[in-house]
């Protein structure tokens, strides 16, 4: 018992719960942000992979592989520190001094946005050509372009029917923020590190680290099922 | 109103069309027939260019129909209603029918609305408006897409068999809108193995077999004397009670 009463939840939680309610609004920054990003990007890779030159298709296929082969934790790291370098190596090649910088937080949405993308636009590429092909016929023959087509009648069913999947990429979102740690964003896992490591309460402070993800991925996965939901009773 | 040459169509090494040849004229109502596979469907596609045939010509108003022809304008004036509907699942039947008007002719939201509400009244739906399509029968279904592609006041309409795919008590529905539209004068090409309604609408009856326009003439020809052996036997096993 008496190990047990080294334990100091509430003095933890006192000064713990404030640092890590402002680590809320970085994670639901760079979700929000990152998940804009992924979907935009999913998008035109699957549009791109479906109808595009095959040039094209060759290259988003090469970047696909290149992505998913490799650990979101790596595309972060290089994004933040080599491609910077890069870019100053590339300019003073042509004789050109830059010193580019990439905020901490700019890599890590556009880290996520890249990683998650990728994979989307499979998902969405499947939406797309599970469509009947007689949709886009219809629209054809009312004097629609291929294109007009997709946008008005192809994506949109296209996207209604994967609201679900998109909806547990977000979910898994929220909980890679933490790999923006290594890119020295202050989210929640860094402000935890940094409070534990000056504390010694390492027990409870990352036990509440992990109370703070359930608290925004339980709610956010059931309120993904509620719009599956709606979508299902709603018309289809 | 078309003109056709020579028109083949392959798929691969499969030929599906050989060299069509046949005119459609301006109010007239043409139906297609023959067996499955024989090329009925790939013809009609042809004509509004969701297939591009391999060779031939297709003149449409004396003007070729090729890349160089502005295909969505072709498209606008040539409508066409499907064998399977192919509303859109997410509008209101109304909003099936007003969408192509307001996107494409540039109606006022409006205009568009008043025009599909007239066109529902036509087919018989005017109650139906704000429906969406999963919740109509495929009669319904089939009567909207009518209105649907009369929407954008076409010159012609291409029918894919159009009650092929009803339920055997909802064809009357249908051939019914047709007929009305026949007797207002509108250009129709039928592809169809509703031979009565071939009787009594078609002016014009072609039967294709294997990629070929066998036979063609007026419906009594076609039914009552038809000249060629192949056009006997597909009748007598077809046209058999009606």
């Amino acid at each position: 018992m008496d190990t047990l009463m080294q334990l100091h939840f509430s003095q933890a939680a006192q000064y713990l719960v404030p640092v890590l309610l402002h680590g809320f609004g970085v994670v639901v920054q760079a979700t929000l942000l990152g998940f804009v990003l992924a979907t935009i990007l999913g998008m035109f890779i699957a549009i791109g992979r479906l109808f595009a030159w095959k040039m094209v298709k060759g290259c988003l296929y090469v970047f696909l592989e290149i992505i998913r082969g490799t650990p979101l934790l790596v595309q972060l790291v290089y994004i933040y520190y080599v491609v910077p370098l890069l870019c100053n190596l590339i300019a003073s090649v042509f004789g050109v001094k830059l010193d580019v910088q990439i905020a901490p937080l700019t890599a890590g949405i556009v880290g996520l946005g890249v990683n998650y993308g990728c994979y989307m636009s499979e998902v969405i590429r499947g939406a797309i050509v599970s469509v009947d092909q007689g949709q886009t016929e219809a629209a054809l023959v009312l004097g629609f372009g291929r294109y007009q087509a997709l946008l008005r009648i192809v994506l949109p069913q296209a996207l209604r029917s994967i609201v679900p999947s998109l909806g547990n990429y977000l979910v898994m979102m929220v909980k890679d923020t933490s790999l923006l740690a290594y890119v020295a964003v202050n989210e929640l896992l860094l402000r935890t590190q940094t409070f534990a490591s000056q504390t010694f309460f390492t027990i409870e402070s990352y036990t509440y680290l992990a109370l703070a993800y359930l608290v925004i991925s339980v709610p956010l996965s059931h309120l993904v099922k509620l719009v599956e939901y709606k979508l299902k009773t709603v018309r289809r | 109103m078309f003109n056709i040459y020579k028109m083949e169509k392959k798929f691969g090494d499969l030929e599906v069309l050989k060299s069509i040849s046949m005119h459609i004229d301006e109010g007239e109502v043409v139906c297609v027939i023959g067996p499955s596979g024989s090329g009925k469907s790939t013809f009609l596609r042809c004509l509004n260019l969701l297939e591009t045939p391999t060779s031939g010509e297709i003149y449409y108003n004396g003007v070729l129909v090729d890349h160089n022809l502005n295909t969505k304008k072709l498209r606008r004036e040539v409508g066409m209603v499907f064998q399977r509907f192919n509303l859109f699942p997410m509008f209101t039947v109304l909003k099936n029918i007003a969408y192509a008007p307001m996107h494409i002719n540039k109606m006022k939201k409006k205009d568009a609305e008043e025009l599909a509400m007239s066109l529902l009244a036509k087919v018989g739906l005017a109650d139906r408006a704000n429906a969406y399509p999963i919740t109509l029968s495929g009669g319904q279904q089939q009567r909207v897409a009518i209105a649907r592609a009369l929407a954008m006041q076409p010159k012609l309409l291409l029918f894919d068999e159009p009650t092929s795919a009803l339920d055997p008590e909802l064809v009357g529905e249908v051939l019914g809108v047709m007929k009305q539209l026949a007797s207002e004068g509108m250009t129709m090409v039928v592809v169809t193995h509703e031979m009565g309604f071939a009787r009594d609408v078609a002016d014009r009856v072609v039967f294709m077999d294997k990629g070929y326009i066998v036979e063609e003439g007026n419906p009594a020809e076609i039914f009552n004397s038809p000249k060629q052996e192949r056009t006997q036997q597909f009748l007598s096993r077809v046209v058999m009670g009606v």
